[in-house]
């Protein structure tokens, strides 16, 4: 699905992704754990070709594709969805008309027709119950005055909408509450099949709990150090990282 | 009257002179091009076709047109006067500040006519009036002056939308108003302009409020190559409320200027001012809003608001709200930001599959919005609406 070679980014000329190899075949669930500041997110934006940072070498490949110097909206159009760690709020723009672009932006890019009002309307209303979402949410402005745990369910209700090929969740599992991580969980565990891949990115077990990882990355300092199983997960749970560094 | 007037305000242009740099209000905005526009039209030769309905008063380069006034539906719940009729002269006194304009006192001694527009005690309006200036110009260089009032009398509900017409060359259209409001009045006033003509336009709007009056300006404006617009406002009893939301796009080297000035001269009134420009290229915009709040005004409740998009490096926005409090029971905010698309926004969107300038797009039509959505009139707000698509859109 992915594969990642001796990636190297940098932001203002810090040098934070230092040799990142990564690959995630298709049908796997791979997670990425590390401590505050070790390049996690910058992992998460560079794949998604957040043009703040820079590239310094390397290549990122999706199904055999060099996408390293595609434009971020055509990554998204080739399967890629990035669960936002911290989504920006944009008032002025509603869920629902935001929703519609993206889908037809992708409707158009896949050779298949607008989906028409209704659809929407009822495929958006399912998903919205699934994730205890009221309707009224299609209303509100992307992400404006959202709660915590709304910002994360609203990005995977994006996920589910959108339904790509590869899901990145950047600590979607981070500030909430005990129901609400079932949900988030349900949602991911829904959207994943055979066919599709998902990078978690997270700092605890406990969503891991319900969505079961086939691969488990330790990254320090902007370099993957260990890969494992969830026995890894458990190590640094109870020792934390210093134990993996040199 | 008029003579009177006219006598007076040639004095004071002659004594004033064009404006200069070093005026406040003139700081960003040179008057240097309107100098050559010397030459004035009445209009009475010009026959145009699209005159309106029996709601529109159509004036022609700054004359109304009898056609108009005769089918005019609302002409018997009205009281229609020549300025030069009236023989109180509070009523056609400004603020002293449009005193102090050069090009205000320009604009008044050189109208060939003016227009009283009473609107009589008890009578219903319910249709608003639609007040369209049609400026037709087959002479280069041209000035066109108009000067009119609006007396609204106890209880009176009107809604006015003013829309420009320019036809020809370009010309400097000078558009002076007074509105008075009575007591328990409601005046919804919009205004669109939409000019590809090259025109300059530029505006003194006065108003003069009673005793709980509900004033609504709701205005976009776009295609203006210099657009210049001065809106005082005297709440000079309690109990009255004000809202002003403007919304200009402008691109090329177009020129955009709001100078607004709000009086809190009594207790217990609301004012808010809603400023939003959208530049692109070289375009350039001010922002000159001010509220003074009197000694005595207690309880006020004021804000300003001016917030600038620029869609280019190019593009200029001077932005300067001020506040003058001399009452100490009062709440008063302003601010003022400008800069360009959030990139992060941008990213978010983008990085679910929509393309950069739609993205783009989506957030210009955003931050507009949340200007339109404020309009009173559905109509207006709509075809704002459409407006803002079509700017957009090339
Ligand atoms: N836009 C930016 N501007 C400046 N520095 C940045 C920017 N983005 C990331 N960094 C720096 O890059 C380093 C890695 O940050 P990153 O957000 O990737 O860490 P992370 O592993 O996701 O951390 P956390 O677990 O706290 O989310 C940090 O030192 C951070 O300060
Ligand atoms: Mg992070």
């Amino acid at each position: 699905m992915i594969k990642i070679e001796n990636l190297k980014a940098s932001i203002e000329d810090k040098e934070i992704l230092k040799g990142i190899d990564l690959e995630i075949p298709k049908g796997e669930i791979h997670v990425i754990m590390g401590r505050n500041g070790s390049g996690k997110s910058t992992l998460a934006n560079v794949i998604a070709g957040n043009e703040t940072y820079e590239v310094d070498s390397g290549l990122i490949a999706m199904n055999g594709n060099d996408i390293t110097e595609m434009s971020i909206e055509n990554r998204a159009l080739q399967g890629l969805f990035l669960c936002f760690q911290y989504p920006v709020a944009i008032p002025g723009v509603s869920m629902a008309y935001f929703l519609r672009a993206a889908l037809n932006a992708k409707n158009k890019h896949d050779g298949k027709e607008e989906m028409d009002a209704v659809k929407f309307l009822a495929t958006a209303k399912k998903i919205l119950s699934d994730l205890g979402l009221d309707d009224s949410f299609l209303k509100r402005s992307i992400n404006d005055g959202f709660s915590g745990g709304e910002k994360k369910k609203s990005e995977i209700l994006q996920l589910l909408m959108l339904n790509p090929q590869l899901a990145i969740l950047d600590e979607t599992d981070s500030g909430l509450d005990v129901d609400a991580l079932r949900t988030v969980a349900k949602g991911v565990n829904e959207f994943k099949n055979d066919n599709n891949s998902v990078l978690i990115i997270t700092h605890y077990q406990r969503l891991l709990e319900y969505i079961e990882p086939d691969v488990v990355h330790i990254m320090i300092d902007g370099k993957i150090v260990k890969s494992g199983d969830m026995k890894l997960v458990h190590e640094v749970e109870k020792n934390g990282y210093s134990w993996l560094m040199k | 009257m008029l003579k009177k007037i006219q006598k007076h305000s040639h004095a004071r242009f002659e004594e004033l002179g064009y404006p200069s740099k070093k005026l406040e209000n003139w700081k960003f905005s040179s008057s240097k091009h309107l100098k050559k526009y010397d030459s004035s039209n009445s209009g009475k030769n010009i026959s145009i076709d699209h005159c309106g309905d029996e709601y529109t008063l159509c004036f022609v380069n700054g004359q109304i047109t009898l056609e108009s006034l005769n089918k005019f539906i609302y002409k018997d719940d009205m009281n229609i006067l020549d300025i030069d009729e009236l023989n109180d002269e509070t009523t056609c006194s400004t603020s002293s500040n449009f005193e102090k304009e050069a090009l205000f006192h320009l604009g008044l001694s050189t109208i060939k006519s003016g227009k009283y527009f009473e609107f009589k005690q008890g009578s219903k309006f319910d249709t608003p009036i639609q007040i369209l200036n049609f400026y037709s110009k087959k002479t280069e260089a041209l000035r066109i002056s108009s000067f009119n009032i609006f007396k609204l009398n106890d209880g009176n509900n009107i809604s006015i939308v003013e829309k420009d017409v320019n036809e020809g060359s370009g010309s400097f259209n000078l558009s002076l108003n007074k509105f008075i409001c009575a007591d328990d009045t409601i005046l919804n006033h919009s205004i669109l302009y939409d000019d590809n003509t090259e025109s300059n336009y530029l505006g003194y709007n006065y108003y003069e409020l009673g005793r709980n009056v509900l004033l609504n300006i709701d205005s976009m404006n776009i295609n203006s190559t210099f657009n210049k617009n001065f809106i005082e406002i005297d709440l000079n009893k309690e109990g009255s409320e004000v809202k002003i939301n403007i919304l200009n796009l402008a691109r090329n080297q177009q020129h955009l200027d709001n100078n607004i000035l709000m009086n809190h001269n009594a207790e217990h009134c609301i004012s808010f001012q809603n400023v939003r420009n959208i530049l692109d290229d070289q375009a350039t915009c001010v922002f000159n809003g001010k509220v003074v709040v009197a000694d005595g005004a207690q309880k006020t409740d004021s804000n300003q608001s001016n917030k600038n998009l620029l869609l280019s490096r190019n593009a200029t926005a001077h932005s300067n709200p001020q506040l003058e409090i001399y009452a100490d029971d009062v709440k008063c905010g302003h601010g003022s930001t400008t800069g360009a698309l959030d990139k992060d926004s941008i990213f978010y969107l983008r990085a679910r599959g929509i393309k950069e300038s739609d993205a783009n797009n989506i957030l210009v039509k955003a931050f507009a919005k949340e200007i339109l959505q404020e309009f009173v009139s559905d109509d207006i707000r709509n075809l704002s609406e459409n407006n803002l698509s079509h700017w957009i859109d090339g």
